[in-house]
């Protein structure tokens, strides 16, 4: 506990006995003065905390800054956390917050209409076959336009309710409390978030 | 025919549905509520591209990238077990304690035996009662046997003479002890019990019923018995006082 570890030379915590410690020992060597030891938490949490921003977001450069500023948070209000909680369910909520935060302020300036067509700019779509022929590769370019058009139109309350319940599988009451809404009204921002999903996507599979 | 609506449709692809045989019953025979379904089902499997992969160590990255915002939380303050206060309020409460045994021990012997601590010389008292008491219990049955015997004929048995020997040193030594004490009556009982079982103890050949009419009238036994059933009477009085006045203070 009282172990002090230095960084290494690029500044990284390398240690055995640091990354071999749980979440709950490292946060209390946080609180005992110990900076780095949050390092370790960072580095062990970093990546996943990402993916969630990103399914948010589907944006790189917006998840990086979640991430950050999650983590950020997450140091400041360490002294509040509850000792019996699960620090990832905990920072988790953080991320979340901050990606909601990041989806309002994205849905208020509305700099960028919303785009009905394709946008060479937006990320490559996943889906296509590598050995699909033109058309298949045409029709999954299509289905990716019209998905972030739907993403783009829900709310950001739709938004996250989607994503944490589709994507990341939590339940509704978690992602109620997350959102800090009753469970009924996580229920229906889901129930909106599909509609528009579907109805954004039904004309092709008429066509196809 | 009532079609399923949306929500009931989102909730059984989510697998949330309370009544799954009833909608999927439905969904076979409804043309209509399939192909919504079917949308529904078609639109959540499109799936968010992913990212690019991170780099490895891109936690350790984002607390490089963050770290020097952060200030330490101060060190919280190490609990010394020995620093002066605490070895303080220690001593005071193991002083506290041996004081608390030392007075409460001293309380329940009082509390005990207050005869006994507040003068000695009442309990010395009590067993010489419980002696005395029993060696007039033994003169008593003593001199009651010898005035039975004063009516019969012949020679006795030796047993009243065997007794009157054994009871004489010890009514020697509590005639001299009652005598040091200060009692006059008992003194001048123990001293006249003497004289009788000196006589009998003395008796150079077997008791005859003779020797024994002579010892009654020369000797007035007849009084000694009375007096020392007096005495008896009044030790035996003074003693239970003594029992009871400890039984009543130990409870």
């Amino acid at each position: 506990m009282g172990q002090k570890i230095l960084p290494n030379r690029t500044g990284i915590l390398r240690s055995n006995t640091r990354m071999g410690k749980n979440d709950h020992a490292l946060i209390r060597a946080v609180l005992s003065g110990d900076k780095n030891a949050y390092g370790a938490l960072v580095a062990r949490h970093g990546e996943s905390m990402f993916q969630v921003a990103y399914r948010i977001t589907e944006s790189e450069a917006d998840a990086e800054e979640i991430v950050q500023e999650t983590f950020l948070r997450g140091y400041r209000s360490l002294a509040e956390f509850n000792g019996r909680a699960d620090f990832r369910t905990w920072i988790y909520r953080i991320a979340v917050n901050c990606a909601l935060k990041v989806l309002n302020r994205r849905n208020s300036e509305a700099a960028v209409p919303i785009a009905e067509e394709f946008d060479d700019e937006r990320p490559a779509i996943q889906l296509a076959d590598k050995g699909a022929g033109p058309e298949r590769l045409l029709l999954d370019r299509e289905i990716e336009v019209r998905r972030q058009v739907a993403m783009e139109k829900m709310t950001p309350d739709e938004r996250l309710a989607f994503v944490l319940r589709h994507l990341e599988g939590r339940s509704i009451e978690e992602i109620a409390a997350a959102l800090e809404i009753t469970p009924n009204s996580a229920k229906q921002a889901v129930f909106r978030a599909v509609q528009k999903m579907r109805r954004s996507l039904a004309p092709l599979w008429v066509k196809s | 025919m009532k079609h399923l609506t949306d929500e009931q449709l989102i909730e059984h692809y989510l697998g949330e549905c309370s009544n799954r045989v009833v909608v999927e019953t439905h969904l076979r025979i409804c043309g209509r509520c399939e192909q919504i379904y079917e949308e529904i089902s078609n639109a959540m499997e499109v799936r968010t591209p992913k990212p690019a992969a991170r780099e490895r160590g891109y936690g350790e990255q984002v607390w490089q990238s963050i770290q020097g915002e952060l200030l330490p939380y101060p060190p919280k303050p190490k609990r010394s077990y020995f620093s002066w206060p605490r070895l303080a309020l220690a001593g005071a409460c193991l002083l506290g304690i041996a004081a608390a045994f030392i007075g409460g021990s001293r309380w329940e012997r009082l509390r005990t035996h207050p005869s006994q601590a507040a003068n000695p010389a009442q309990e010395r008292q009590r067993v010489v009662l419980v002696i005395l008491d029993d060696h007039l219990d033994r003169s008593e049955r003593l001199l009651v046997q010898l005035n039975h015997a004063g009516g019969e004929r012949g020679e006795l048995d030796d047993s009243l003479q065997a007794e009157a020997r054994q009871l004489l040193p010890d009514n020697r030594l509590y005639r001299q002890s009652i005598s040091a004490g200060g009692d006059p009556i008992m003194t001048a009982a123990l001293d006249h019990l003497e004289r009788v079982l000196l006589e009998i103890a003395n008796t150079p050949e077997k008791l005859s019923s003779a020797d024994i009419a002579r010892i009654e009238q020369e000797m007035n036994t007849d009084s000694l018995l009375f007096q020392i059933r007096v005495l008896r009477a009044r030790t035996s009085r003074r003693e239970p006082t003594v029992d009871s006045r400890l039984k009543g203070a130990s409870i």
